[in-house]
């Protein structure tokens, strides 16, 4: 993992760490380097992935216009709002 | 010290953890960055324990998102840490509690504890009001100090709903406690054994004995699929956990910093404070696992091992009935650096990942874990009370 890969992952996720962060992470992903090599050992040519292991159904509701919570509600855990909306810092400037 | 993050009802008679929502209770799954963040709606498990007449006493503290070793809630005069929510069970604070089961921290918890956990097979109780992370391995399960109390909540919350597309469709479950499990064959594995230091091989010898005298057949064989299990897990855990955690971004609800001059420090800033170190480097080994160059070796390969596990796994279970392994290397872990908890929660995750990957159940009695096949439940239960039986 480089500095420079990590970087780009910290950007993706909208996060950062501190110097000594980034030392831990880099010393995480050298050891999951090596613990990742068991895999390479299972034979999985012919092999299907399996994304879940029980059968899903799709969760569908009737097409009914219904409105389950008031924008009060809605609102009630926003970490700042003002009158109806939530607010978020200007976007275009 | 207290076992909540919210106390509920006074006179209730369970708990729930915190990543398991209850209407109008906060929800934080023990992260900072959902502080502030109250529920409209209880979990369907939840609402089925009220309908029941259970009625929730507080909010159990957890790890973050529960991807830590036992919920990390504090350290005894032993300094030995606890799981909040087995130790409420413990001390007859709460007749039950429910916690998810995502890498098996409950089931850690309950061991050194001594009380129950049942982490059911997928899809036998839903998810709906489960503040997600790995949502293909994560379960509610139970934790009771009975095995006859484990089992009996378990079949309040057991059963179809229609709101979670990952329920199955039968009804209902009945849990039988009383199986006759004489010549029922266990397979102690080989290598969660041996990976195992001297107090918890002691537990699993004596529970193995427990069971050897009520006439069951106890074999250890080697099983090499656990490290595989383990690593793909990881892999899949992550990767889902990245995923799930995306949403949190200080615009809607929860945590929002105070520093900030534009969209992009909100975000960054609200992630950055509002996450732990190893919720973070989960996210970014999960992130690392999706990446171009890494996807097919990493999370596409986990996917087919998967597959392989689940196939040799049910394979084992046409021969034996139940797998007894530790639940933990040792019997209790003592406080360690958050630097340290990404790796050591993935060695300790060696014992539990198995069920978590390929959604078997996995109970934990007497301070050892026994796996069983896919709706086996009954026979897990029948076997713990076997050795409760014997005091073990």
């Amino acid at each position: 993992m480089t500095s420079e890969k990590l970087k780009g992952l910290l950007d993706l996720n909208e996060l950062a760490l501190t110097d000594d962060e980034q030392t831990v992470m880099q010393n995480i992903f050298k050891a999951m380097e090596q613990n990742e090599k068991v895999l390479e050992k299972v034979d999985t040519t012919d092999t299907k992935v399996m994304v879940h292991v029980m059968p899903m159904t799709n969760v569908l509701r009737e097409d009914v216009r219904n409105q389950p919570f008031t924008r009060d509600e809605l609102l009630k855990g926003a970490p700042e709002c003002s009158d109806d909306s939530w607010q978020v810092p200007r976007l275009v400037k | 010290m207290s076992y909540y993050v919210t106390k509920i009802n006074e006179n209730g008679n369970i708990a729930v953890d915190d990543t398991l929502l209850v209407k109008g209770a906060p929800a934080a799954a023990g992260s900072k960055i959902l502080k502030g963040f109250e529920p409209l709606f209880s979990a369907e498990a939840v609402v089925r324990l009220e309908n029941a007449g259970y009625t929730v006493l507080g909010k159990t503290k957890v790890g973050e998102f529960g991807l830590d070793l036992v919920g990390e809630f504090g350290v005894d005069a032993n300094d030995t840490l606890k799981g909040a929510a087995a130790e409420a069970v413990a001390n007859d604070e709460v007749a039950g509690a429910l916690c998810v089961d995502l890498n098996g921290a409950p089931r850690r918890a309950a061991a050194i504890s001594g009380v129950n956990f049942i982490k059911p097979t997928y899809g036998t109780v839903s998810r709906y009001g489960v503040i997600a992370a790995a949502c293909s391995g994560e379960q509610v399960g139970v934790c009771a100090k009975t095995v006859k109390s484990t089992a009996a909540l378990l079949s309040v919350i057991a059963g179809h709903d229609a709101k979670d597309g990952t329920s199955l469709e039968n009804e209902s479950y009945d849990y039988d406690t009383d199986l006759d499990v004489k010549g029922s064959k266990v397979l102690v594995i080989k290598e969660l054994f041996d990976a195992a230091d001297d107090t918890a091989k002691a537990k699993v010898d004596a529970f193995a004995e427990a069971l050897k005298a009520n006439g069951v057949v106890v074999e250890t064989a080697s099983f090499e699929t656990v490290f595989e299990a383990q690593a793909a897990w990881q892999i899949l855990m992550s990767a889902e956990t990245c995923n799930n955690l995306s949403r949190y971004d200080g615009v809607k609800f929860g945590y929002r910093t105070p520093n900030y001059n534009n969209i992009d420090e909100l975000y960054v800033n609200t992630r950055t404070e509002g996450m732990n170190l190893l919720t973070k480097a989960t996210v970014l080994y999960g992130s690392d696992v999706l990446s171009k160059g890494r996807y097919t070796d990493c999370y596409d390969k986990s996917l087919k091992v998967r597959r392989v596990v689940y196939d040799k796994v049910k394979e084992l279970f046409g021969s034996f009935d139940a797998i007894l392994t530790p639940a933990l290397s040792s019997t209790g872990y003592n406080a360690y650096s958050i630097n340290d908890a990404f790796l050591k929660v993935y060695g300790e995750s060696l014992f539990t990942a198995i069920p978590n990957l390929i959604g078997i159940p996995a109970l934990v009695s007497g301070g050892v874990q026994l796996m069983g096949n896919h709706f086996d439940e009954g026979m897990l239960f029948s076997l713990a009370l076997t050795a409760e039986r014997s005091g073990k």
